[in-house]
C-alpha cells in the first residue's frame, strides 16, 4: 500500500530521485540482578527522498506517510537539492547502476514474528541467574537480548524497485564482579542476521558463562604492562583489527579526503600472509543485506588480497569519481539519513596455525581477548580496547591481566602480521561514522606487534 | 494538538485498559543537519522527529512501547503492545511508584531561544560555511575532513496515571569540524573542535574553525617521547571522558544499589582531592542538559555532588529514590522516547580553579599536554588507556613538539586524587558536563 503511494509520486519527482521507506520493529529484553530492566517493543516507520539535481545532492524524511507529505519530501529534497547548489564546488555524478526490481528476505528457520515473546523473556531471565550464581564475586549483572526486524523499500527515478526485510537478532551479557574494594567487568555478545535460531547456534547463556568467568577472574588481577609487546589477537577480536586498522581508510570518500591507503591501490600495505575482505553477503553477517541503500546489489570486496590493496568500498558518487565499479557499500542507519559509504562484514580470512602453534614462537607476549571499543584516524592510527591479557612465555600461556587499549599504524601492525591460525569467528559490531549502523567483523586469531597502553 | 495533548490521551487509554499506573514521554524535534564531507557540503538534512513511550505498571510488572507516529491509533496500539508485554514480564518487588505530581520550578533561563528556534535550513548551512571559510583561510596547509552542524528544537511533555504534566521547549545548536594539516603533500595530523549552545547568539562558528585550524597545525611535525611516568593536562574534553565519565558512574544511584560502584558505601568520604568539587545543576542557565522537569516529570535541582573531595550526594531517579525512601534528585533521563528512564547528569559542573591554562603549562617541568582521547575508559573499575591525540610534550614550562604514538594510561580514581590544579577555562562537554582543563600526575605515559 505505502509502496504504491511512493511509485506513484515519485513519478512526479525532479532530477534523479530516490524514495526509501523503512519499517522498523524492535523488542529488547534485558534483566538486571534478577529483575527485568528493560522490556520493550516499538515501531519506527517513515520515508525519506533524496534527489540529484545538476550535481547536487538534497534530502528530506517524514514519518508521515501520507500522499501531501510524500510530495513535500521529494520536493524539500529538490529544493534543497538546488538551493546549495551554489555552496558547492564539486559536481556529483553517479556511477550507472542497473536498476533492479526484487525481493529479499533475510533466510529464517524461527521467524519472530512468528513466535511469542514470554519464551525469549523466560530465557534471559534463567540466563541472568546462571550468570550471578557463576561465583560469590558476581556483584551485578545485565543479561539483554534484542530483535530488530527492518522492512526496506528502495525506489528511484530509474524504474528500481527493492523490498527487503532483513531481520537481526543479537544478544549481550554484561557482567560486574566485586572483591576486596576492586571491581571488574566484562561483557560479550553473539548476534546475526538470521532468526530466533542464532539462539541455538550461538546460545546467550554460553557468552553469558564467558563473560562471569572473565569478570570474576579479573577483579582480583592487575593491569598489563605498556610498551611494544608481540601479541596474539583473539579471533573475536581481530575483526576490530580489520575494521579499525584498515577497513575505514578504505572506504572511498575518506580515501577522497586523503586517507593512509589513498595512493597504495596495487601496493603492498601488510604482509602477505594477510587477505582482508569485505562482504555484504556472508551469511547470517550482521551487516549482510542484499542490496544497499542506493540499490546497488552488495558483494565480496577483496579489499587486500596476500599484502597487496586491490580495491575501495564504494558508492555510486565514489565509484563514478574513482572510474570503478560500485560495490555496494551505502549503507544508511534508517530513513532520517541518506547514505553514506559503510563497511557491512570486514574480515581477515583463516590460515592454519593452531593457537598453541601461533603461541610457540612467542617468547614474551600476550594473547589478548574480549573487545571494547575501537578508532581510527585517516592516517591509519587506529585503537581499540581488550578486556583480558593473558601473558605468554616462552610459548606458554601463564597469568591473566586486565586488558588494555592497544594502539598501532596499520601499515605496521599488519605487516607484522607473522602467522594467521584457524579458528575463524564473525560476531557483531555497532560502528558510528557521523551515523551508526550494524557492521559484522571477523577473523581467526593471528600474531602481530602492537603499542599496549598498560600500566608500569 | 500538543505534544500534552498526546501524552494525556495515551493515559486515558491506559486507564481504561486497567493497569497500576502509567507514564507518557512525547517528544516532537525539528532537526536541521548539514554535514561536511570530504571537505564540502555533502548533506543537509531536515527531519522532524517525534514519537511516543508508554511505560505501564500492573501488579509491579513493567511494560514499555513506542511509536513514532503521532495517531490515534498507533498511541493506543502502543498503549495496548506495553499492556500485553507486562503480561509476560515479572514482578519486580522493589518497585514503589511513578512519580506523583510536584511544583515545577520555572525554566530556566536561556534553555530556549526564538530566533534559534526559527532557523531555516540556509541560516545552517550558512554557520557550516562560516567554520569552514575561517578553517580554510587560517593557513595554507589546514584541510577539512569532516564536520557536522545541527540545529535541534524540541518539545517534549510527559503525564502520568498520578495526575504529573509537563512539557517544555528548548533549542540546541551543535558543531563540529575535523580538520587536517598537511605538509609536503602528506596528510600527517587530525584535530577536532566543537561548539554546543542553546542559541545562535552564543554560538561561534568562526571560533570553531580557527581552533580546529590552530590544533591541526599545532599537531604537525610529531616526535616520540620516551615512555615515562608523570604529570598530565588534560583539556576539558579528554578530562571529561577520562576522568568525569567514571565519577558519573560511581555517583549513579542505581549502580551503587547494584554494587557496581566503588563509592558504594563511601557518602561524606573523602574520594578525591580537596581541589575537587563537582555539582549537578538541572536549572543551571543557558546549560546544555537544564530544564525544570526530569524526563520522569520530577523537578530538577541542583544536588552537590562533591564538595572538596568529599562525597556528598549521588543522582537518582524515582524508583532507586523509592527503594531508598529518599527523594529523587531529578535526575531520569532517556536518550530517546523509544527508552526507559535511566539515570544522568543534567549539568555536572566542576567548579573552576583560579589558572589560565598557560599558567598551568608555565607550572609543569616536565610532562604532556592531551587535546583529544581515542580510548577507552572503564567506568565501574576506573582503568583509562588510549592514544593521547593533539598532544605536546611539555618542558620548562613550554609546549614543545607535538607527540608521535604516545598511549596515557592510568587509574581515574587514582587520578582524581592525584589533580595538582584545576584551569579557570570551563566548557561544555558531550557529557552534558561543564569542565576546566584538570592537570594529573603519576600517569603513565607510553610510546615505542
Amino acid at each position: 500500500m505505502v509502496i504504491d503511494l511512493l511509485k506513484e509520486r515519485l513519478k512526479k519527482s525532479r532530477g534523479y530521485s530516490e524514495l526509501r521507506y523503512h519499517k522498523r520493529n524492535t523488542f529488547t529484553v534485558s534483566v538486571k540482578d534478577g529483575k527485568i530492566d528493560v522490556l520493550n517493543s516499538g515501531i519506527v516507520e517513515g520515508a525519506c527522498a533524496r534527489a540529484l539535481i545538476e550535481g547536487s545532492w538534497g534530502f528530506s524524511s517524514t514519518t508521515v506517510l501520507e500522499r501531501d507529505k510524500i510530495d513535500g519530501i521529494l520536493n524539500d529534497a529538490a529544493s534543497l537539492a538546488e538551493a546549495s547548489k551554489p555552496k558547492k564546488k564539486r559536481a556529483v555524478k553517479l556511477a550507472s547502476a542497473k536498476p533492479y526490481v526484487d525481493k529479499y528476505e533475510t533466510p529464517m528457520k524461527i521467524d519472530p514474528r512468528k513466535s511469542g515473546k514470554e519464551e525469549l523473556v523466560r530465557l534471559v531471565i534463567d540466563i541472568d541467574k546462571d550468570v550471578r550464581g557463576f561465583s560469590k564475586n558476581i556483584a551485578s549483572d545485565t543479561v539483554t537480548f534484542n530483535i530488530v526486524d527492518d522492512e526496506l523499500a528502495f525506489l528511484s527515478s530509474e524504474g528500481a524497485e527493492i523490498l527487503q526485510r532483513i531481520v537481526r537478532c543479537y544478544g549481550n551479557v554484561m557482567v560486574i564482579a566485586r572483591e576486596k574494594g576492586n571491581i571488574a567487568s566484562a561483557y560479550e555478545s553473539i548476534g546475526e542476521e538470521s532468526g530466533l535460531e542464532v539462539l541455538k547456534k550461538t546460545p546467550l547463556g554460553d557468552i553469558g558463562k564467558n563473560a562471569a568467568e572473565r569478570a570474576s577472574k579479573l577483579v582480583s588481577a592487575k593491569v598489563a604492562p605498556g610498551g611494544l609487546y608481540h601479541v596474539i589477537l583473539e579471533n573475536r577480536i581481530v575483526g576490530l583489527l580489520a575494521h579499525e586498522a584498515i577497513g575505514h581508510c578504505a572506504e572511498a570518500d575518506l580515501v577522497y579526503s586523503g586517507s593512509f591507503l589513498s595512493d597504495k591501490i596495487g601496493k603492498e600495505v601488510a604482509s602477505e600472509e594477510v587477505t582482508l575482505v569485505d562482504d555484504g553477503r556472508f551469511p547470517g553477517g550482521f551487516g549482510t543485506m542484499k542490496y544497499d541503500d542506493e540499490g546497488v546489489p552488495t558483494q565480496r570486496t577483496v579489499i587486500i588480497d596476500k599484502g597487496i590493496c586491490r580495491s575501495f568500498m564504494h558508492s555510486r558518487e565514489t565509484a563514478q569519481h574513482f572510474g570503478v565499479s560500485p560495490t555496494g557499500n551505502a549503507r544508511a542507519w534508517n530513513f532520517e539519513y541518506d547514505p553514506i559509504i559503510r563497511m557491512r562484514n570486514t574480515f581477515i580470512e583463516a590460515s592454519d596455525y593452531s593457537l598453541e602453534e601461533l603461541a610457540e614462537d612467542i617468547k614474551e607476549g600476550f594473547f589478548l581477548k574480549g573487545g571494547l571499543s575501537g578508532q581510527a584516524d585517516f592516517n591509519g592510527e587506529f585503537m581499540f580496547g581488550t578486556q583480558e591479557a593473558v601473558k605468554i612465555e616462552n610459548g606458554e600461556f601463564t597469568e591473566s591481566l586486565r586488558g588494555v587499549t592497544i594502539s598501532g599504524n596499520a601499515f605496521e601492525v599488519l605487516k607484522n602480521v607473522d602467522a594467521i591460525g584457524e579458528d575463524f569467528a564473525m560476531r557483531t559490531g555497532m560502528c558510528g561514522k557521523e551515523q551508526v549502523n550494524f557492521a559484522g567483523i571477523g577473523g581467526p586469531h593471528l600474531i602481530t606487534k602492537v603499542l599496549m597502553g598498560g600500566m608500569k | 494538538m500538543s505534544v500534552t495533548d498526546l501524552t494525556r490521551l495515551a493515559i486515558k487509554y491506559c486507564e481504561k485498559m486497567g493497569v497500576d499506573e502509567a507514564e507518557a514521554f512525547a517528544q516532537s524535534q525539528r532537526i536541521i543537519e548539514v554535514v561536511l564531507e570530504r571537505a564540502e557540503i555533502q548533506s543537509e538534512r531536515v527531519k522532524t522527529q517525534r514519537g511516543i513511550g508508554i511505560r505501564i505498571i500492573k501488579d509491579k510488572k513493567l511494560g514499555f512501547a513506542y511509536a513514532s507516529t503521532f495517531s490515534n491509533a498507533t498511541i493506543e496500539e502502543a498503549c495496548r503492545n506495553a499492556k500485553s508485554l507486562s503480561n509476560v514480564s515479572v514482578p519486580n518487588p522493589d518497585w514503589v511508584s511513578l512519580p506523583t505530581p510536584a511544583k515545577l520550578p520555572k525554566p530556566p533561563s536561556g534553555i530556549y531561544d526564538e530566533e534559534t528556534a526559527s532557523m531555516g535550513g540556509d541560516e545552517v548551512l550558512n554557520l557550516a560555511v562560516r567554520a569552514y571559510d575561517e578553517a580554510k583561510g587560517y593557513d595554507k596547509r589546514v584541510d577539512i575532513d569532516d564536520g557536522k552542524f545541527s540545529l535541534i528544537s524540541t518539545d517534549v511533555a510527559i503525564s502520568n496515571s498520578h495526575g504529573v504534566e509537563a512539557e517544555e521547549n528548548n533549542t540546541l545548536l551543535e558543531g563540529f569540524l575535523i580538520c587536517m594539516a598537511k605538509e609536503h603533500g602528506e596528510a600527517l595530523s587530525m584535530a577536532f573542535e566543537y561548539d554546543v549552545t542553546r542559541s545562535l547568539r552564543d554560538f561561534s562558528p568562526e571560533r570553531i574553525g580557527r581552533i580546529a585550524a590552530e590544533k591541526a597545525l599545532s599537531s604537525l611535525k610529531p616526535k616520540a617521547v620516551e615512555s615515562f611516568v608523570g604529570k598530565v593536562i588534560l583539556d576539558s574534553d579528554p578530562a571529561s571522558t577520562i576522568l568525569i565519565l567514571p565519577i558519573i558512574s560511581s555517583v549513579n544511584a542505581d549502580n551503587v544499589q547494584r554494587g557496581r560502584s566503588l563509592w558504594a558505601g563511601k557518602l561524606r568520604e573523602e574520594v578525591a582531592s580537596q581541589k575537587l568539587t563537582v555539582t549537578d545543576d538541572g536549572l543551571f542557565p543557558k546549560g546544555i542538559g537544564s530544564s525544570s522537569f526530569d524526563f520522569e516529570g520530577v523537578p530538577c535541582q541542583k544536588t552537590p555532588v562533591m564538595m572538596r573531595g568529599k562525597l556528598k550526594s549521588l543522582l537518582h531517579n524515582t524508583f532507586t529514590a523509592n527503594k531508598e525512601g529518599k527523594k529523587s534528585t531529578g535526575n531520569a533521563y532517556r536518550d530517546g522516547y523509544n527508552m526507559l528512564p535511566s539515570i544522568s547528569v543534567s549539568n555536572l559542573i566542576v567548579e573552576a580553579g583560579e589558572k589560565k591554562l598557560e599558567e598551568m603549562i608555565s607550572d609543569v617541568d616536565k610532562g604532556i599536554i592531551v587535546r583529544r582521547f581515542s580510548g577507552n575508559v572503564r567506568p565501574e573499575s576506573g582503568e583509562f588507556s588510549g592514544i593521547a591525540k593533539q598532544a605536546n610534550y611539555i618542558e620548562k614550562g613550554e609546549v614543545k613538539y607535538s607527540l608521535k604514538e604516545t598511549m596515557i594510561s592510568g587509574n581515574a580514581f587514582q587520578a582524581i586524587k592525584n589533580i595538582i590544579e584545576i584551569g579557570s577555562e570551563t566548557r561544555p562537554t558531550f557529557l552534558r558536563a561543564y569542565i576546566p582543563p584538570i592537570m594529573i600526575d603519576k600517569i603513565n605515559i607510553i610510546s615505542k
